[in-house]
C-alpha cells in the first residue's frame, strides 16, 4: 500500500441513488455515503458525492490512492435507447441480418409477441461488396468506392458511431481493417468499431449485435468518461479511475472507453465482488449471492472464490424475464439468473387458482400498498409488512410510514378472498411463494451449472435481501449463511474488491488431434502479452500478474462448447491427452456421460490476465457485552403469531448471539431470523446465521 | 393418507416440475449433434403419469409435439405392455402414424420406476435430419420415405441394444448424428428421473396422479372459461394449398357451444399419392396449438387443456390419411391448420388472432459429397412474413406455427461448401392494411465446391399466397429461382458447380383494410425501404 495515498473510492451509479464507499486501506476502516443520481449527467452526482464524503471524513483529495467505477450507464442507454445514430456496414446481401435476428418466437405461444426494434434503422444499414470464404481466405476483393460511398452515405444519413461486422472476419479482419481506414477517411469524426476486434467469435447475428450495441453508447460513454476525469482531476483526485466490467474485473478508464458494452452488467458484478470478499471474511469460498431489491432479485454462484463466468448475455428485453427477446451479446459477464420477484412484485390468484407474484411491479410509484401512495394491489412488501417483519414507524429509518391497514386490505380482497384465505394466512403464501419461487430459481440456475450448493453460504444483499434470506438459505437447504452490514451499498464496496483483471477471446476452430500447436502457443502468448501490457498500464508489478487459460470444446459435431480451466503446461507441452481430459471432467460434470470414442475439437480460446486480488482487511470492533435489544413484536412464521425480539444493527458487537425469531433492523433493511436460526456477530461485524 | 393440495404446494411443484422439463430440453439442446436440434429446437421433452397422461412437457419447442407423446405411448404399450418392461428400458419408434407423422421424427420413452412399479414415463421427440430411403417429392407411398423403427427396445436394463443400433447405423447417412442425439436424450433421463422423484418427496406429494389430476382439473377449467367467455357460434372457413398437379382445399367449421369448442374438417380434400398428408396427430396438435394461441396461451400444456376441444377429421382425408399414404411433407397441409383457425376465430374475437403468415416452413436439404469424400445432409430453414394483427404490423421473417429457428449463415458454410449469396428482406412483400404484414427474405445459396449438389425442397404459398384478414390484403408468393429462372416449388435439383439457387419466402397477410393505415405508417415504410 503506498502510505502517501491510503484511501480507495468506490462509486455504484444505480438508477435511484448514487452509493460510494470510502476505505481506508491502512486499517480497514469503511466509510458509506449516498446521494440522488442525477440521469442527466450521472458524472454530477459522483463529483459531489465524493466531495461530501472527502469533506465528512477529513481526507484530501490528493489522498486518495484511486477511484473504481461501476455504473448502470451503459445497460440504460440500450435500454432508453439514448445512444448516438448508429450506422451498420456488412458483407453485400446482409444488411438485415441484424432485423431478421434468430427468426425464432421467443414465446411460442404468444401470437402478438414483440421484438425489439432493430437499434440501426433499416436505412442505416448498408453491404458492401467484399466476399470472405468459410475458411476466412479472400473470394471477392473489398470495392474500395462503393465501400467509400457507402461510408459517406451513412455519415450524411446522420450516423455518429460506425458498425462493420463482415461474414467471416472473425477469421480474417483484412476486410474489416481496411473498410476502417476508409472511413478514417472520408468520416473521420464516425467513432469505430470491429467486430473482428471486439467478439472474434463465428455467428454474424451475434457478432453484429453485439458490434452495434458497442457502437451505439460508445461516444456517450467516451463523453461521460471525458466529463467525469476532467471533474475528478479538477477535485484535485489525480489518481487513476479504473472501471468494473460486467466480469467482475476492473480495467483503467482508456480501456472501459473502447469496449463499453463489457460494461453492460458493471453494477451487479460489484455485488457479486462483495459477496465474494464478505463471504470470505466469514471463512466461506463457495458462496449464493443473493440480491434482492424492489423489482427483481438476482443470485449468482461463486465457487472457490470464483464467480460464475458466462460469454452469453442479452439487453433490452422486451419482456424482460423471457430468454431470446431482446439484442444476443457475446461478452464476459459474471453469470446471473435474474427473476421478477422483488418487494414491488405484485401479487395475484391466477387463472389456475394459484398464487403468482410478479414479473411486474408497483415500483416506485405508486408503490406497495402500504407506501399509501395509492397502489391498491398487493406486494411482496405489503406480505411482509402484514406478517411483522417490518416495523410501520421505522421503514427507512422512519423517514417514511407504512400503512399497515391498507396493506391488509389489498393482501385480503385480492389473495386471501379468492382462495378462502385469512388475510394473514395468505400473506404468508404469498411471502412463501416468493421465497419457493427464488429458491427454485437458484437451485434450478445451480443444477445446469451442476454444482451441488448445500455446502455453500449465503450472502444476502440489496433491500429486501435480509428479509428473505434465511427462508430461501432454509428451503435451499443451505447451513450458513453469511449477513453484512450496510447490504444496501455492496457493489460500490465491491468494486474495490475486484482484481485489475481483462480477459482476451479468440476463436480457433480445429480438432483436437490436428491442433496447430505453434500456432497455438504463438496465439496465446500474443493474447497474454496484450493483456498483461493493458495490466502493467494500471500500475499491477510484472511479479503479481497471473494468467489463467481457459478452452472451449466440443465433441466434433456438437454446436455448443463447454469451457474448461487448461493448463499452461499442457500446452507447452503438447498434451493432447490432458486437454481431452479436461473438457471431459467438465462435460461429465454438466452433463452426466461422456462419449470416450468421439473426435473431440477446440473453438476457442480465453485468456485471463489479472492483477493480485485485492487484499481488503475490513476493521473489526471491540467485542459486546451482549447484543441490546429494542423490544419485541408479534411475527408470524407459518403456525400463528409469535413474539420477536427487535434488535439494532448498528448496536450490536462482534461475539453478540442472537437466537431466532428475532428482527434486526438497519436503516435500509431487516433481517429476518426465524425460529430455529441463530445468528452470531463476527468480528467484520457480519451476522453468520446457523439453522437448527 | 392423502391430503388434498393446497394452492400454495400445486403451485409450487407444478412451476418445478415445468422446470424440470426445461432444464432436461436445454440439456439436450446442448449436446445435440444436429444442427435442426439445438439451433432449431425440434424436439420436445414430456412426462407422463402411471396411467400415460402427459402432465407435463417443455415450453420451447415446436408445436408439432403438442400432446402427441401419449399417443405414442398408448401405441408402443400394445406392442410391448409394461408387463415386459424393466428399470433401465427404454422404448423407441419413429412409425409416423403412431407418432408425430413422419418418421424423422423419433419418439423414445423411459419408465420411471419407484416401489418396484411404473409411476410415471418420461419421453422425448426429436427430428433426425436423416433417415435413409430417398424421402422426396415424388413419393408414393411411406416406405419410400425412409427406415421405420419398429416399436423396440432401444435400452435394455441400461444397456445399449446393439441390435437396433446396428439397424440404424446400417440405414442411416449419418448415424453418428442420430446416434450422438440418441445418447443424449439417455443422458438426459438419467438426470431428470431421480429429480422428478426428488421433487415429489421435497413437495410432500404421494402420487404423480394426486398431482396430474389437480393439474389436469384446473387447466380444463382454465380452457373451459376461456372459451365460454366467447358467445356461441359457428363459423365456416377454407384455405387452398398449392398441393401438386391440383390445388388442395382444407374446410374448417369451428363452432362453440358454451364451454367447448369443436374444429370440424369434414369436406376437406381427400388425402393423395404424394407426401403432403398429414396425419391426425399431427393434424391434431396444430390445432390444438392455434386454439390454445387464442384462449390461454399461459397455462404449461398438459393433457387437461386440450379436453373441451373435439376434432372432427374424416378418415381418408388428407388431414387424417390412411396408411399408407406418404407424410414425409406432413407439414405442407399440418402448418395450414392453426392459420386456418384462427382466420375462422377471426369472425368471433378478430382482436385475439392475426393474419395468416408466410407457412408452411420453407426449407431445403442439401445433400453431396465435401472435398474430403465425406457425405453431408444440411437443412436450411428460412421462414416468411408474419401475419399481421390489429394492433401492430407483421414481424419480418418471424417463425410461425412451427417456431423454427434459422442458423448463422457463418456455421453453415463451415459444414457444406455452398456459399450464402443474400440473405435479405423483400421491399413489398407483405400484405397491405390497416396494419402490414411482415417481409418475406430472399436467400441464394450458390454451389462452391467442385461436386454437384442436391437440393430437395417443396415449398407452398406460391400460388396461393398468406391471406389478409378482416379487409387486409394477401401476402406476396413465395418464389424459387435457378440461376435467374423460376422452377417448380416442389423439387430435387442436382445443382452443378456454380449453379446459384434462389428461395423467396412468402410475405404475411395484412388485417384491416389498407385506406385506414396511417399516414406516419407508410411514410416510415417508404423511408426505411420496407416498399420498394
Amino acid at each position: 500500500m503506498n502510505p502517501e495515498r491510503p484511501w480507495q473510492i468506490g462509486v455504484d451509479i444505480g438508477g435511484t441513488f448514487t452509493d460510494f464507499v470510502l476505505l481506508d486501506s491502512r486499517d480497514g476502516r469503511l466509510f458509506n455515503g449516498k446521494v440522488l443520481t442525477t440521469p442527466q449527467a450521472p458524472e454530477r452526482a459522483v463529483l459531489v458525492g465524493i466531495a461530501q464524503l472527502l469533506a465528512q471524513h477529513d481526507v484530501a483529495p490528493e489522498a486518495v490512492r484511486h477511484v473504481i467505477h461501476g455504473t448502470t450507464l451503459v445497460a440504460n442507454a440500450l435500454i432508453e435507447r439514448r445512444g448516438v445514430p448508429t450506422g451498420f456496414l456488412t458483407t453485400e446481401g446482409f444488411r438485415d441480418v441484424p432485423e431478421i435476428g434468430t427468426e425464432l418466437r421467443h414465446d411460442t405461444y404468444d401470437l402478438f409477441m414483440r421484438r425489439p426494434d432493430p437499434l440501426v434503422p433499416r436505412r442505416l444499414r448498408l453491404g458492401v461488396p467484399e466476399r470472405l470464404r468459410a475458411d476466412g481466405s479472400v473470394l471477392t476483393p473489398l470495392d474500395e468506392d462503393a465501400a467509400r460511398a457507402a461510408i459517406a452515405a451513412l455519415r450524411d444519413g446522420g450516423a455518429q458511431a460506425l458498425a462493420i461486422c463482415l461474414l467471416h472476419a472473425f477469421r480474417n479482419p483484412v476486410h474489416e481493417h481496411r473498410l476502417a481506414a476508409l472511413a478514417r477517411q472520408v468520416a473521420p469524426d464516425l467513432a469505430l468499431c470491429l467486430s473482428s476486434d471486439l467478439v472474434p467469435e463465428i455467428g454474424e447475428y451475434e457478432r453484429g449485435t453485439t458490434t452495434i450495441c458497442n457502437a451505439y453508447v460508445l461516444p456517450v460513454f467516451e463523453r461521460y468518461l471525458a466529463r467525469l476525469g476532467e471533474g475528478l482531476r479538477g477535485a484535485g483526485l489525480t489518481g487513476p479511475l479504473f472501471l468494473m466490467l460486467s466480469d467482475g474485473g476492473t480495467v483503467r478508464e482508456d480501456v472501459a472507453a473502447r469496449h463499453p458494452i463489457r460494461l453492460v452488467q458493471s453494477g451487479p458484478a460489484g455485488g457479486v465482488q462483495a459477496a465474494r470478499l464478505i463471504g470470505q471474511s466469514a471463512g466461506a469460498a463457495d458462496i449464493l449471492c443473493f440480491d434482492m431489491g424492489g423489482t427483481t432479485a438476482k443470485a449468482a454462484l461463486i465457487e472457490a472464490g470464483q464467480p460464475e463466468r458466462s460469454l452469453d448475455f442479452e439487453v433490452s428485453r422486451v419482456d424482460r424475464f423471457r430468454k431470446g427477446s431482446g439484442f444476443p451479446l457475446k461478452v464476459p459477464v459474471i453469470e446471473m439468473i435474474e427473476i421478477g420477484a422483488g418487494g414491488g412484485s405484485i401479487a395475484r390468484v391466477d387463472r389456475l387458482g394459484l398464487i403468482r407474484v410478479g414479473p411486474d411491479s408497483a415500483s416506485s410509484d405508486p408503490g406497495p400498498a402500504c407506501y399509501g401512495l395509492g397502489g391498491t394491489l398487493p406486494t411482496v412488501t405489503d406480505a411482509d409488512l402484514l406478517l411483522g417483519y417490518l416495523a410501520p414507524d421505522r421503514f427507512l429509518g422512519g423517514d417514511m410510514a407504512l400503512d399497515v391497514a391498507a396493506a391488509e386490505r389489498a393482501i385480503a380482497q385480492h389473495v386471501g378472498a379468492p382462495l378462502g384465505l385469512s388475510a394473514i394466512e395468505a400473506a404468508w403464501a404469498v411471502h412463501e411463494t416468493v421465497n419457493q419461487s427464488m429458491a427454485q430459481a437458484a437451485s434450478v440456475h445451480a443444477l445446469e451449472k451442476a454444482r451441488r450448493i448445500e455446502g455453500y453460504a449465503m450472502v444476502p444483499i440489496g433491500g429486501a435481501g435480509p428479509v428473505h434470506a434465511c427462508a430461501i438459505a432454509r428451503k435451499l437447504g443451505l447451513a450458513k449463511l453469511v449477513s453484512p452490514p450496510g447490504a444496501g451499498v455492496a457493489s460500490a464496496f465491491g468494486f474495490l474488491a475486484a482484481p485489475i483483471a481483462f480477459a482476451h477471446l479468440r476463436a480457433m476452430v480445429a480438432p483436437l488431434a490436428t491442433l496447430d500447436l505453434d500456432a497455438l502457443r504463438a496465439m496465446l502468448a500474443a493474447m497474454q502479452v496484450e493483456g498483461a501490457a493493458m495490466v502493467a498500464e494500471a500500475g499491477v508489478p510484472p511479479a503479481q500478474v497471473e494468467t489463467r487459460l481457459l478452452a472451449a470444446m466440443r465433441y466434433a459435431g456438437q454446436g455448443y462448447q463447454v469451457e474448461a480451466a487448461i493448463d499452461a503446461a499442457a500446452v507447452q507441452a503438447g498434451d493432447r491427452v490432458a486437454l481431452r481430459a479436461a473438457f471431459e471432467a467438465e462435460y461429465r460434470r454438466l452433463y452426466g456421460r461422456v462419449e470416450a470414442t468421439l473426435p473431440v475439437e477446440v473453438v476457442g480460446w480465453r485468456v485471463i490476465v489479472a492483477g493480485p486480488t485485492p487484499k481488503l482487511e475490513l476493521a473489526t470492533a471491540p467485542t459486546g457485552i451482549g447484543p441490546a435489544g429494542k423490544g419485541h413484536r408479534r411475527a408470524w412464521f407459518g403456525e400463528g403469531f409469535v413474539e420477536a425480539a427487535v434488535f439494532d444493527r448498528a448496536a450490536l458487537r462482534p461475539g453478540d448471539a442472537i437466537d431466532g425469531p428475532a428482527l434486526v433492523e438497519e436503516r435500509e433493511s431487516t433481517l429476518v431470523l426465524p425460529p430455529g436460526s441463530t445468528a452470531l456477530c463476527d468480528a467484520a461485524l457480519n451476522l453468520v446465521v446457523t439453522f437448527t | 393418507m392423502t391430503q388434498p393440495l393446497s394452492a400454495l404446494r400445486l403451485g409450487t411443484a407444478w412451476a418445478r416440475i415445468a422446470g424440470l422439463m426445461d432444464e432436461a430440453a436445454e440439456a439436450f439442446v446442448r449436446t445435440s449433434f444436429s444442427s435442426v436440434v439445438r439451433d432449431n429446437w425440434d424436439m420436445a421433452v414430456g412426462l407422463m403419469d402411471g396411467a400415460g397422461r402427459q402432465f407435463a412437457q417443455s415450453s420451447r419447442s415446436v408445436p408439432s409435439f403438442v400432446g402427441t407423446m401419449p399417443v405414442t405411448l398408448a401405441a408402443m404399450l400394445r406392442r410391448i405392455p409394461t408387463a415386459r418392461l424393466a428399470e433401465g428400458d427404454v422404448l423407441i419408434s419413429n412409425d409416423g402414424y403412431l407418432g408425430t407423422g413422419h418418421l424423422n421424427d423419433i419418439t423414445m420413452v423411459k419408465p420411471i420406476f419407484a416401489g418396484g412399479r411404473i409411476i410415471a414415463w418420461i419421453g422425448s421427440t426429436f427430428h433426425a435430419t436423416d433417415i435413409g430411403g430417398a424421402p422426396g417429392v415424388e413419393a408414393r407411398d411411406a416406405w419410400e420415405e425412409g427406415l421405420t423403427i419398429p416399436v423396440a427396445r432401444i435400452l435394455r436394463g441400461g444397456e445399449e441394444n446393439e441390435d437396433v443400433l446396428a439397424f440404424l447405423e446400417a440405414n442411416l447417412r449419418q448415424p453418428a448424428e442420430v446416434i450422438g442425439d440418441l445418447r443424449a436424450q439417455f443422458a438426459m433421463y438419467d438426470q431428470a428421473a431421480p429429480r422428478l422423484l426428488r421433487i415429489l418427496a421435497e413437495e410432500g406429494i404421494d402420487s404423480v396422479e394426486q398431482l396430474s389430476a389437480e393439474i389436469f382439473a384446473r387447466s380444463e377449467r382454465a380452457m373451459r372459461q376461456a372459451i365460454a367467455a366467447v358467445p356461441d357460434g359457428e363459423v365456416f372457413d377454407a384455405v387452398t394449398a398449392d398441393g401438386f398437379e391440383h390445388p388442395v382445399t382444407i374446410r374448417l367449421r369451428l363452432a362453440i357451444a358454451g364451454d367447448a369448442l369443436t374444429l370440424d374438417f369434414t369436406g376437406t380434400d381427400p388425402q393423395i399419392a404424394r407426401p403432403v398428408n398429414s396425419p391426425l396427430n399431427f393434424s391434431r396438435a396444430y390445432s390444438n396449438y392455434a386454439v390454445k394461441c387464442a384462449f390461454d396461451p399461459t397455462t404449461p400444456n398438459n393433457d387437461g387443456c386440450f379436453r373441451p376441444i373435439t376434432l372432427v377429421a374424416p378418415e381418408g382425408s388428407i388431414v387424417n390419411p390412411r396408411r399408407p399414404a406418404p407424410v414425409w411433407g406432413r407439414h405442407l397441409t399440418g402448418h395450414y391448420l392453426p392459420m386456418l383457425v384462427l382466420s375462422a376465430l377471426g369472425q368471433l374475437i378478430p382482436d385475439r388472432v392475426v393474419a395468416e403468415s408466410g407457412s408452411p416452413l420453407w426449407n431445403v436439404y442439401f445433400t453431396g459429397e465435401q472435398a474430403d469424400g465425406g457425405r453431408y445432409v444440411r437443412m436450411f430453414f428460412m421462414n416468411g412474413g408474419h401475419g399481421a394483427a390489429a394492433t401492430h404490423d407483421g414481424a419480418a421473417c418471424l417463425s410461425f406455427p412451427s417456431n423454427v429457428a434459422t442458423q448463422p449463415v457463418e456455421q453453415f458454410e463451415n459444414a457444406v461448401p455452398l456459399l450464402v449469396t443474400e440473405k435479405s428482406l423483400i421491399p413489398g412483400s407483405g400484405g397491405d392494411g390497416t396494419m402490414r404484414g411482415g417481409l418475406g427474405q430472399r436467400l441464394g445459396f450458390r454451389v462452391v465446391g467442385e461436386k454437384p449438389v442436391t437440393a430437395t425442397y417443396r415449398h407452398e404459398r406460391v400460388q396461393h399466397p398468406p391471406r389478409g384478414l378482416l379487409g387486409g390484403l394477401a401476402g406476396r408468393g413465395g418464389r424459387d429461382l435457378l440461376n435467374g429462372t423460376q422452377v417448380a416449388a416442389k423439387a430435387r435439383l442436382v445443382l452443378a458447380p456454380g449453379d446459384t439457387l434462389v428461395f423467396e419466402t412468402p410475405g404475411g397477410g395484412g388485417f384491416g383494410p389498407p385506406e385506414a393505415r396511417s399516414a406516419a405508417a407508410r411514410d416510415r415504410d417508404a423511408a426505411e425501404g420496407y416498399r420498394p
